[in-house]
Formats: C-alpha cells, sequence, structure tokens
C-alpha cells in the first residue's frame, strides 16, 4: 500500500505540472476558438520553444526565463504567419479534417528539423536558484516546478484578462462567438483571427520556457504532450478557457497520483481513459461552454 | 472528334493498361535483381495494402484516421502471440487475429464515431498512443522494446522464397482490398457512405443507418489493416512496439491516400508507389536519419494545401485543359453516337 505522505507528494506534483497543462490547453482553446480547428501542432512548437530557450541559454549564458522576451515575439509572428498563410488556404467544407493533417505535417516537420537540428537526445537546463525544494506539509515542492507553476499561472490570468477586460479581448470573443456577426458590427476578423492564433501560439513559447527548466526534453516526446492535450480540451469541453484549466488541473492531479501508486505507463494511460470515458458519456465535455457541442 | 481524354478514358484502353500493370506487378519478383529489391518491393505492395484499406474509411465517409497503425499492430501482434504461445498454425493464428482487430474496431467505433470531425481524428491518434504504451510496458508478453521475434513460415524457407511468397501474399491481399473497395463503391452501402461523407445530418434525415455504416466500414478497413499487420509479423519475423504502433505508418497511410486521390480506386496504391520507394531510397542515401519524418511532413503539407483531391483528378483536369475547351454543343456526329452504342450493346 502507498503510503499517504507518497500520495500527497505526487498530488502536489501533479497539480504542478497541471499548470503547464492549463496553459497549453488556453492555446489549444484560442486555435479552435478562432478558426474551429484542433492544432495538433502545438506540443511540437513547445518543443520548438523549449529548445530555442535550451539554445539561447548555452550560447548567450542569460537565464532561460529571460529568453521569453525573444521567444514569445518571435512566436507571436510565427503564428499570425501559420494562420494568415497556411490555415487560412483551406477549402472551408472539410477545414475540421485537412487542418488537423495541415498541423500534423507543422508536428512532422518540427519534429524532424529537431531531430536533426539538435538530435533526438534528451537535453535539459539546470538553473542553480531552482535546484532544491520547498517542504511543506511533508511534501517536497521543487523550485523549479514551483517557479514553472507560477508562470505558467501568471500568463494563464493574464490571457484571461486580456479576453474579458480589453476591447481586443471583446472583438476576440465576438469573433468566436458568431463570426459574421462580428464582421458585420465592424470587427476586422481577420486580423483578429491572426491575433488569436499569434497569442496561441505564445503560450506554446511560454510553456516552452518553463518546459526547458522543469524537465528533460527530446524531439519526439511531443507525441505524449498531444494525447495528454487533446484528452484534457476533450474532458473541459471546447469553447472555455476555464474549462480547459479545471480539466487540466484536474487530470494533472489524478496523474500525479497514479504516477506514485500505479506508475508512468498508467499515469499515461489515464489521459486515454477519461477521453474515451467523455466521449462515450458526454461528448460535450464537463465544463465546455456553448461552443462544445460538436467540433 | 477523339482526343486524348478519350483514349484515356476508353474502356478497352483502361482495360488494356489495368491488365499490364497487374502483370507488371506480378513479374516484379522475378525481374528484381537482388534481395533488396524483392525486400522493398514487398514493403511497398504492403503499403498499397495499408493504403487501400484506409480508404475504405476515409475515401468513402471523409473520416481521417491517423491511428490505423493500431489495428495494424493488433493483427500483427495478435498473429504473433497466438503463434509463439498456443503453437497454432500460421493462417488459423491469422484469420483469428483478423476476427480480434474487428471486434476491437467495433468497440472503438462505437466510441469514436460518436465524435465528429476532428475529435475523430484525435481518437485515432490517442487510439495508437494508447497501444504504444501498452505494448512497450507489458513485456512479459510483447518482449517491451526489443521487440517480439515471430517464428517464419516454414523454417526451411531461405530469404529469397520468403520475399517472394510475402510478395505474393500481399498482392492477393491487395486484389482482395481493391476488389472490396470496387464493390462497395457500386453498393447501396457505398451510396450511404458516401452520403455521410457530404452531409452527416441530411444522410441521418434521409434514413441511413449512419452509425452501423461508419462501425461497419471502420472493422472492414481494421480487418484488412490487422490482415497485413499479422503478414508483416511473419514476414518480417521481428516487431518492435516502437515501430508497429508508429503514428507514422498511420500517417503514412493517409499521405499515401491522399497523394493519389481518395476519390479513386487506385488512388492509394498509386500514392504507395511514389511514397514508398521514395522513402526507401531517401533511407539507403541518406541513413536513418531524422529527415525522414521531415520529408514526410513536408509531402503532407503540399497535398494538403495544393492537391486536396489527389494526383489523379489534378492530372485528369490538367488533360481536360490540353485537350478542347468543353461545351455546351455536341461535338459528335450522330454517326459517332451510333458507333458507340453498337460497341457497348
Amino acid at each position: 500500500m502507498v503510503s499517504g505522505g507518497l500520495l500527497a507528494q505526487g498530488l502536489a506534483l501533479g497539480i504542478l505540472s497541471g499548470g503547464l497543462y492549463a496553459l497549453l490547453a488556453s492555446g489549444l482553446t484560442l486555435y479552435f476558438g478562432v478558426m474551429r480547428i484542433v492544432m495538433v501542432a502545438h506540443p511540437a512548437f513547445l518543443f520548438l520553444a523549449a529548445y530555442t530557450t535550451y539554445f539561447l541559454h548555452r550560447v548567450t549564458g542569460v537565464d532561460p526565463l529571460v529568453t521569453v522576451v525573444v521567444t514569445v515575439p518571435l512566436f507571436f509572428v510565427l503564428g499570425i504567419g501559420v494562420q494568415r498563410l497556411l490555415v487560412s488556404r483551406l477549402a472551408p467544407e472539410n477545414l475540421a479534417m485537412m487542418s488537423v493533417l495541415l498541423t500534423f505535417a507543422l508536428a512532422l516537420l518540427i519534429e524532424g528539423g529537431l531531430g536533426v537540428v539538435a538530435t533526438g537526445s534528451y537535453r535539459s537546463i539546470t538553473v542553480e536558484y531552482a535546484t532544491s525544494a520547498l517542504r511543506a506539509f511533508g511534501v517536497a515542492l521543487p523550485i523549479d516546478k514551483l517557479i514553472g507553476f507560477g508562470i505558467a499561472a501568471a500568463t494563464f490570468v493574464l490571457i484571461f484578462l486580456i479576453l474579458r477586460v480589453t476591447r481586443f479581448g471583446t472583438a476576440l470573443r465576438a469573433t468566436i462567438q458568431h463570426p459574421t456577426a462580428a464582421t458585420l458590427v465592424g470587427i476586422d476578423t481577420i486580423k483578429v483571427r491572426g491575433i488569436g492564433f499569434g497569442i496561441g501560439l505564445a503560450t506554446a513559447a511560454i510553456g516552452g520556457a518553463v518546459l526547458a527548466i522543469v524537465d528533460p526534453f527530446f524531439p519526439a516526446a511531443h507525441w505524449d504532450y498531444i494525447g495528454k492535450l487533446m484528452a484534457i480540451i476533450v474532458v473541459g469541453g471546447l469553447g472555455s478557457v476555464q474549462g480547459a484549466a479545471l480539466a487540466a488541473l484536474l487530470l494533472g492531479a489524478i496523474e500525479g497520483v497514479v504516477q506514485v501508486t500505479g506508475g508512468a505507463t498508467w499515469a499515461g494511460l489515464i489521459f486515454y481513459g477519461f477521453l474515451f470515458a467523455t466521449l462515450m458519456l458526454r461528448p460535450q465535455g464537463f465544463f465546455g461552454g456553448r461552443l462544445a457541442e460538436r467540433f | 472528334m477523339p482526343n486524348a481524354s478519350d483514349v484515356v478514358n476508353s474502356p478497352v484502353a483502361r482495360r488494356a493498361a489495368l491488365a499490364v500493370a497487374a502483370l507488371a506487378l506480378l513479374a516484379y519478383p522475378w525481374g528484381a535483381p537482388n534481395s533488396y529489391l524483392r525486400y522493398a518491393g514487398v514493403l511497398v505492395v504492403m503499403y498499397a495494402v495499408l493504403a487501400t484499406s484506409w480508404n475504405l474509411v476515409g475515401g468513402f465517409t471523409g473520416y481521417v484516421s491517423l491511428g490505423h497503425a493500431a489495428f495494424f499492430g493488433l493483427g500483427a501482434y495478435g498473429t504473433g502471440l497466438l503463434i509463439i504461445d498456443l503453437g497454432m498454425n500460421h493462417l488459423v493464428a491469422l484469420g483469428l487475429s483478423a476476427v480480434g482487430v474487428a471486434a476491437f474496431a467495433v468497440v472503438v467505433g462505437l466510441a469514436a464515431v460518436r465524435a465528429r470531425g476532428a475529435s475523430f481524428v484525435i481518437v485515432s491518434i490517442a487510439l495508437v498512443a494508447m497501444m504504444a504504451l501498452i505494448a512497450q510496458d507489458a513485456r512479459e508478453l510483447t518482449g517491451g522494446s526489443s521487440g517480439l521475434r515471430v517464428p517464419a513460415i516454414s523454417p526451411d524457407l531461405d530469404r529469397t522464397s520468403n520475399h517472394v511468397l510475402f510478395y505474393y501474399l500481399f498482392a492477393a491481399l491487395l486484389f482482395l482490398a481493391l476488389g472490396t473497395w470496387w464493390f462497395i463503391d457500386r453498393s447501396r452501402f457505398g451510396a450511404g457512405l458516401k452520403a455521410i461523407r457530404e452531409d452527416e445530418d441530411k444522410a441521418e434525415a434521409l434514413g441511413v443507418p449512419t452509425t452501423a455504416y461508419k462501425v461497419a466500414i471502420l472493422a472492414l478497413s481494421a480487418v484488412f489493416t490487422g490482415v497485413a499487420g499479422g503478414l508483416y509479423g511473419m514476414w518480417f519475423g521481428n516487431l518492435d512496439p516502437i515501430f508497429v504502433f508508429s503514428i507514422i505508418v498511420g500517417a503514412n497511410m493517409v499521405l499515401m491516400a491522399l497523394l493519389g486521390g481518395v476519390r479513386h480506386l487506385f488512388g492509394p496504391v498509386l500514392g504507395a508507389l511514389i511514397v514508398a520507394p521514395a522513402g526507401e531510397y531517401f533511407l539507403t542515401r541518406f541513413g536513418e536519419t531524422q529527415l525522414h519524418i521531415v520529408l514526410s511532413g513536408f509531402l503532407l503539407a503540399v497535398v494538403v494545401l495544393f492537391m486536396p483531391d489527389g494526383i489523379i483528378p489534378a492530372v485528369q483536369s490538367l488533360l481536360r485543359r490540353f485537350g478542347p475547351a468543353s461545351s455546351s454543343i455536341r461535338e459528335e456526329t450522330q454517326q459517332q453516337i451510333r458507333d458507340r452504342h453498337e460497341v457497348t450493346t
């Protein structure tokens, strides 16, 4: 039997990684919102960001977390480019399937490209200030994971505020709700969609910096994230950023507990279990908004 | 007036071209100069089977599955384990595991077809990722990442005759898969599936039993894929969970079918004839690098962006452009029409 202390430890670590999942899932929600597409390449861009962070850190010696001042604008522009030059070219009548294939192709390109440039071996960044762990209630909380969670949570709150408070956020939400009506009231939906995509990829850039300091990474690992993130957005129900975040924290916590009780394979399988169970019982998801009925 | 496209479309020329292609396919192992080319030939025909099986679902219903490698791997491991652990005859094991794959596909299908559009693709990706995790973890059953050795069909079969034998087995399976596609294409069942592709809600409103049809075609497609997997295991003799349950294999099936043209009987075969040899050439020329992943991704992106209907329609429209402009005025004389009717009746 696994002791209570170990369970609490697993739970704490699970919630901490749930923070990164929530940030990434918010990006996926944005893509889906503005274009009604599922962006399979999101985790691949996450790893592209992690490698960019890694090489910037190795070459210039700056703190890996500071590199976001370069990667975030870069990925924002990249996101606008992907939306304008690639995704918007697809024929609307079969957009759902073709966009998955197109973004899948992007994921392959990134994975293969990273493999050629950086080889398939593990990389990781260790920062001196984050090698110890904080102890609270008999649970060890590694500083690097705490920092990662903090950054993810802060970014998440920032995106939420942009969506709720700013004028651009209103335009974005209008575009998500009803593109035609949004155009009619004078919103430049083409521009808004591009920026929405850019913000989505920017979350991958920040996520990449976090990933680089908390976990070792290698190019092919993005497939694990695809499964996890897809399970999260299906359980959460596509549509609301909050739904995705709740599902991310919940599945992250369960993953953490299963990790200490049943091992890594079961922890990975848990996500697929939830994915299939949700599709059987409640295909629109558990926390989803109105958009979630069918995608 | 007869023109280039008439020659291409005339039934006699088509049948002649088909007969030549079939003969070339059957003669290949005898013309192949070395063992490597015989091996590559088996691989290409196997991919042609896989792409054609995939197209039963993808082409008719428009549901894109990236996870067909799950059925491939299940057929391969099912066959291999039945031979090794229960000492079964190879053919019995192949048949039993095909039944198993069909049952599995029905269960998965019932969950997956509740999801339309993009979530079906997600489920298919999840499926293959899940199987890969299980196959790597269940070491006492599958041998894990060190692989599973499948005994050869007969111990006194040398390498050349092994390649030749499996070349013909895969070719037979290919004819069967093509025949099935051809038959469904002309059946009521096929009309229902195509109605699902064009507009699922309207199809349902018109009385097409959409769920039953989708599950049935998924199971049929899975059986062909699973049998191909079982044959692969017996032929190759070693199963590696990383390759067998690889999402890249699934993506290659999609790429081949899309490249050739999913609405055409021979589209996936044509795609396989292009992609599989190109992949093998790349492998021998540049070795085991990540470049082949880049190549697959690049090709897939190009096809999706610029040629979503595939090569066959692209070439057809090109031929039409070089041919005389079509007009509403009939350009045939009464004599020509009479002649044509005499030929057909």
